[in-house]
């Protein structure tokens, strides 16, 4: 017998969730050593194909093979043993407890009955310094940064000595320099054997670091190419079934006059955002960029009444405005898309029309009775006009794909027909096909004379999109350039500005 | 084959509390076919209209993902303060010996007066002062037992049980209709529409549909313009005012009342409603499963009872129904994995 | 800004107002003190406040202090330990005797040694303690009703109507087809009520037949819906209703009015225990055949003159207490059955 091929195998894998076929007759090859990118839009099967190899779903049919021998995978804790770690996406750290209780939960070095916390802070120590990490081993997580949170994960999937670590979206919320040090790290790994299956929807980083790619549609596996034979286009083209000539709509029209001049606004936190001034045109679309701490977030969901104001001011069309609240907001014609989708965004237990209608219910009510016709005909109308994909209205809203979410929430609030749209990383986390729809859709509105500010941490998006970038270092505003002309350098030099 | 084994697990999964109710009076007709009668029907339909009305109670506070403790106490003060008002004139043992007769309503009120207040405290210091509903309830719980307490043990009554109510009074919790040899009992009516009250509110206005998104996720019903304080506070203040109502109506069906009275209800109805498929943790629950969770219990009560059950096995198998009806229930959700 | 101060004012005030009104409120409340005469002070010890009977015996308690002594009513909240400190109170403020209602009759070994100990002399009442631990000290007294006796009394006052109505036997067999509410499971009234009730029909040369037995906790709603349940499955063959109290006797007669007795001479027997003004209002409306007095009267009066005695230095007897000491530590407090013809001596 022959040493096999590969390192792992998953074949044939299907899996069928209550009308909808997740995965069809899916294989994946991955070899010893290699960084194996795992491609396609959401709902495309990349997240079930990973969470059957990680044992959280049972898939329906199929095989899957670590050094040519079987594996069942009834639960987490066997792939763990297995040999397979996930870092997911969404992080679960115990926030009250120190780095290494995390890290080793539920396999805790024992002396007898006792926890041994001596050894845990040694091999934690041993631990990041084979990492490069710089980190104490008794810090409690919920002082830390996500950035930080996303290493301690990183370095608790290594720590279980897995030969193959699943990572989703591994640098979602890390900084520029997080994501070298990561990349680093996976240069390090990879010498010592181990796979990596790294799903993400950066082009560049995939291009990047990847040995093979395999890209997924609609639950079937496309194909896996050696990435050096790909390109961005390439990618997308096959992600999407379709070519993509343009990544970002035409937009035509000039902004107007003035509808939103903030002045001096301060936030009562001394690390916050402090002394910003800026003013919104009409059909406008003012990007904000800025890295990880810039108080981007923090600043605009003070304008929304989300968090408070020590000082400063609020003109709308020329009119001063006090707002406290998201319902002053609201009746001022504001309307936010915060960045935590499935924090602050969506409510998963209800249906996609309650989730659309939520923030209008207002107007469909007399007496306090809703007008069941008029929110079923709206939701339709919005949900249709932004292609959501969802069976029925009914369906709860937890069973999209997050661009779906998305989209969602957008006709959430295009329903209460706002003047000014606050948006928080519209596009994170959402697939390339699904992106250019939004995009579409952020365009169009400012067409409309909507007025638009966009947060994005993606640099090809903000100078896509905007007519004007405001960019932000620590709670600062260190420069506005104009959309048409501005470079991805001096956006990040205004971005590093630091004071001194 | 396969297929329909499928449909009938998905169909049993989703219909799982009502598959339990039907197994349930199935189980109790083949140990004593006597049980299938029209008595029974308004035998357990009378004995739980009150129980309905605390649960549904229970489910507004639920479903926005709260808890509310103060229920049963609150049952107890409504049904001592009305019970106080409405004695006979020549009952010799009277609460207030010098009170005149006054119009049946005004007890009445005042009983739902009474629950509204405390459910409205109860709604003040959760979405004012940030109190967690659990801890909040847990302290109206024990300060509405102190001023039942004190209320009843007031001289010249000294804690003596109230009794003596007069029949226009009582006839609320103890009369019926009559329709030929079969009796409705004005208490079920009640209970009925209650039921159909909360339902048209659960889904026909803006508090139930705030309700449910404030349970699903408050920070989300936050951002999207929904004062969830002021909705807190009308829902346990709705809340409050129907464990009054209740507790009147406890008192009127009884013929009496004391402090006593009431106690414990909350887990009950906190057992009825979980059983009825509402989440503890928010967001989830209908009216239909409120009930069929309450009637539920109003079988096994009852059934068990009827043939002979010792109580002792009773609380063995409620405690066994709970768990079991919850598990099958949760498999609507799990199965999606 | 979030306001902080707000939580902390408003529990301040809340605080102060209620202090204040505890404090001016001497009578009820946490703590009680009746009567003035004399330097004695007793300190009494009830298991809970919001017990119905209790709460006649407390009355009687301190009626009987007027003019004799002092006393310090508290409240043990139904629970063992919180009894334990407020005798560590009544110790350190260095009373003369200690009446106590013991929570667990069982853990009055513990507060007769402190006793013991501090030489202040008690008298427990209404639960007995063992007699192991009656023994320790001679100093220790006991006030209280024999409990089987209650069930005794109200099997007796059913076997006197039995004989007197020969048509309560409906299906002329001889025996009395009962239906049995019993207070909640494990409480000792309720075991011996239960037991004794029926011994007392079975020694009057009657025969029984239990048609049913539940618990309803003491309580009327629990026994309406009990009795409903019982009067559907059993029906016309119902003869008589036995509860352990006066609230599920009650509960069982609003069961039995709603099914058509107490009507055009339909009539079902009823006993219960206590006495409550409810039971008696339902005894003159001739719904309720009858019930047992537990004499709270007596009982706060006996407990209260057994302390003085003793907390003067007295030898206790007929003479300082007005009640026969059996044992030379006991005094019985009988218990009274009342019917529709005696009920004024229960007012």
């Amino acid at each position: 017998m022959t040493e096999p091929q590969y390192l792992l195998e998953m074949d044939g894998v299907s899996k069928e969730f209550p009308g909808v076929k997740a995965l069809n007759d899916v294989t994946l090859q991955v070899r010893t050593g290699t960084v194996h990118a795992l491609m396609g839009e959401n709902g495309a099967g990349k997240s079930t194909l990973m969470k059957c190899l990680f044992g959280i779903y049972a898939p329906d049919a199929g095989e899957i093979r670590m050094n040519g021998r079987k594996l069942h995978l009834p639960d987490s804790r066997s792939a763990l043993n297995g040999g397979i770690a996930m870092i997911h996406q969404e992080l679960h750290p115990v926030p009250r407890r120190s780095v290494m209780e995390n890290i080793w939960l539920g396999r805790f070095p024992m002396r007898g009955p006792f926890v041994d916390h001596g050894r845990m802070f040694r091999d934690t120590e041993k631990l990041f310094e084979d990492l490069n990490m710089d980190l104490k081993p008794d810090t409690i997580i919920g002082n830390l940064s996500v950035s930080q949170i996303q290493m301690i994960e990183i370095a608790k999937a290594v720590s279980y000595n897995a030969k193959v670590i699943i990572m989703d979206e591994p640098t979602s919320s890390l900084t520029g320099n997080e994501v070298e040090h990561l990349f680093r790290i996976i240069g390090d790994l990879k010498k010592r054997g181990v796979a990596i299956i790294y799903i993400s929807h950066k082009m560049e980083e995939i291009l990047r670091i990847s040995d093979d790619v395999t890209i997924m549609r609609d639950g079937r596996k496309i194909g896996t190419w050696p990435a050096s034979e790909l390109t961005t286009d390439l990618i997308i083209s096959r992600m999407v079934g379709r070519d993509l000539t343009q990544r970002y709509p035409n937009r035509e029209n000039v902004p107007g006059e003035v509808v939103l001049r903030v002045e001096g606004f301060t936030s009562p936190f001394p690390k916050s955002f402090k002394d910003v001034s800026f003013e919104l045109r009409r059909g406008e679309i003012l990007g904000v960029g800025g890295l990880v701490g810039a108080q981007r977030t923090e600043l605009i969901e003070a304008l929304f009444g989300l968090r408070s104001v020590a000082s400063g001011s609020m003109l709308l069309n020329g009119m001063p405005v006090k707002i406290r609240r998201p319902v002053d907001a609201i009746r001022h014609k504001m309307a936010l898309l915060t960045e935590e989708r499935r924090v602050t965004g969506i409510i998963p237990v209800l249906s996609v029309l309650e989730n659309t209608v939520i923030a209008n219910q207002k107007s469909y009510a007399r007496y306090g009775f809703l007008n069941e016709a008029r929110r079923r005909e709206d939701t339709e109308r919005h949900v249709g006009r932004l292609s959501v994909k969802t069976p029925s209205m009914k369906t709860l809203i937890r069973y999209l794909s997050g661009g779906n979410q998305q989209k969602v929430l957008l006709a959430r609030w295009l329903l209460t027909q706002p003047d000014i749209l606050l948006l928080d990383e519209p596009t994170r986390g959402i697939d390339v096909g699904a992106k250019y729809e939004i995009y579409s859709i952020i365009a169009d509105l400012a067409a409309s004379g909507k007025s638009i500010i966009m947060i994005s941490s993606e640099m090809p998006e903000l100078l896509g999109m905007s007519d004007r970038i405001m960019v932000m270092c620590e709670g600062r505003l260190t420069g506005i350039v104009d959309g048409k002309t501005a470079t991805e350098e001096q956006i990040m030099r205004l971005a590093a500005q630091h004071s001194a | 084959m396969n297929v329909n084994v499928k449909k009938i697990n998905s169909f049993l999964a989703e219909n799982a509390i009502y598959v339990v109710l039907v197994l349930l009076v199935i189980g109790i007709s083949l140990s004593n076919p006597d049980f299938l009668s029209l008595s029974t029907l308004t035998n357990i339909l009378h004995q739980n209209s009150t129980k309905a009305i605390i649960a549904l109670g229970a489910a507004f506070v639920l479903i926005t993902g709260g808890v509310d403790l103060s229920a049963g106490r609150v049952v107890g003060l409504a049904a001592v303060i009305s019970a106080s008002m409405v004695q006979m004139s020549d009952y010799p043992q009277k609460f207030f010996p010098h009170l005149n007769e006054l119009p049946v309503f005004v007890p009445i009120l005042l009983a739902i007066l009474a629950g509204l207040v405390v459910g409205l405290i109860n709604g003040l210091v959760i979405s004012k002062l940030h109190v967690p509903p659990f801890i909040t309830t847990l302290g109206t719980m024990v300060i509405v037992l102190g001023v039942n307490s004190l209320y009843f043990d007031m001289p010249p009554n000294n804690s003596q049980p109230i009794g003596g109510l007069r029949s226009d009074f009582t006839k609320w919790g103890s009369g019926s209709f009559q329709i030929g040899s079969f009796s409705l009992p004005y208490l079920v009516l009640i209970a009925i529409a209650v039921a159909v009250i909360c339902w048209v509110i659960f889904n026909k206005t803006r508090l139930g549909k705030n309700m449910y998104a404030i349970g699903g996720n408050v920070q989300a019903a936050h951002v999207s313009g929904i004062n969830v304080s002021r909705n807190l506070l009308w829902i346990y203040g709705i809340a409050g005012a129907l464990y009054g109502l209740a507790g009147m109506l406890e008192a009127a069906k009884s013929g009496g009342a004391s402090s006593a009275y009431g106690n414990m209800y909350e887990l009950d109805a906190i057992a009825a409603c979980v059983v009825g498929g509402v989440s503890t943790t928010g967001g989830i629950g209908t009216v239909p499963g409120v009930m069929a969770g309450v009637l539920i219990f109003g079988v096994i009560n009852y059934g068990l009872t009827f043939i002979g059950v010792g109580p002792y096995y009773q609380l063995i198998i409620k405690g066994l129904i709970i768990v079991a009806a919850v598990s099958i229930d949760i498999r609507k959700y799990l199965a999606k994995k | 800004m979030k306001k902080k101060w707000i939580p902390v004012v408003i529990a301040g005030a809340l605080a102060v107002t209620a202090l204040s009104a505890c404090g001016k409120k001497d009578d009820g409340g946490s703590a009680g003190s009746g009567g003035g005469g004399g330097d004695l002070t007793i300190g009494v010890a009830i298991y809970k406040f919001d017990d119905t009977f209790m709460t006649g015996v407390r009355n009687a308690i301190s009626d009987a202090a007027n003019g004799l002594a002092k006393v310090d009513i508290v409240d043990s909240q139904n629970s063992q330990p919180t009894q334990n400190d407020k005798v560590d109170l009544f110790v350190s403020k260095k009373y003369n005797a200690m009446a106590i209602n013991p929570v667990d009759r069982t853990a009055a070994g513990v507060i007769i040694d402190k006793a013991k100990s501090a030489n202040i002399p008690v008298v427990f009442f209404n639960r007995e303690p063992l007699a192991d631990d009656m023994k320790k000290w001679d100093k220790v007294y006991y006030v209280g009703a024999k409990a089987e006796q209650s069930g005794t009394m109200e099997g007796e006052l059913l076997v006197d109507y039995w004989k007197a109505h020969p048509e309560a036997d409906k299906n002329k067999d001889g025996k009395i087809q009962y239906i049995m509410l019993t207070g909640e499971p494990g409480h000792q009234d309720a075991t011996l009520r239960t037991k004794f009730s029926v011994q007392a029909i079975e020694d009057a040369g009657i025969q029984v037949e239990k048609l049913a037995e539940d618990t309803a906790m003491w309580d009327r709603v629990k026994a309406q819906d009990k009795m409903a349940t019982f009067l559907s499955a059993h029906g016309d063959k119902i003869e008589a209703v036995l509860a352990n109290n006066d609230d599920m006797a009650l509960g069982a007669i609003e069961a039995l009015k709603a099914a058509g007795y107490f009507k055009d001479n339909k009539f079902m027997p009823v006993v219960g225990v206590d006495a409550t003004a409810p039971a008696l209002q339902a005894l003159s409306d001739g719904t309720l055949l009858g019930t047992v007095l537990n004499d709270a009267k007596n009982q706060g009066g006996a407990t209260l003159k057994l302390a003085v005695a003793l907390a003067k230095g007295e030898t206790p007897s007929k003479d300082n207490t007005g009640f026969d000491i059996t044992d030379g530590k006991y005094i019985w407090v009988p218990y009274k059955k009342i019917t529709k013809d005696n009920m004024n001596d229960a007012k």
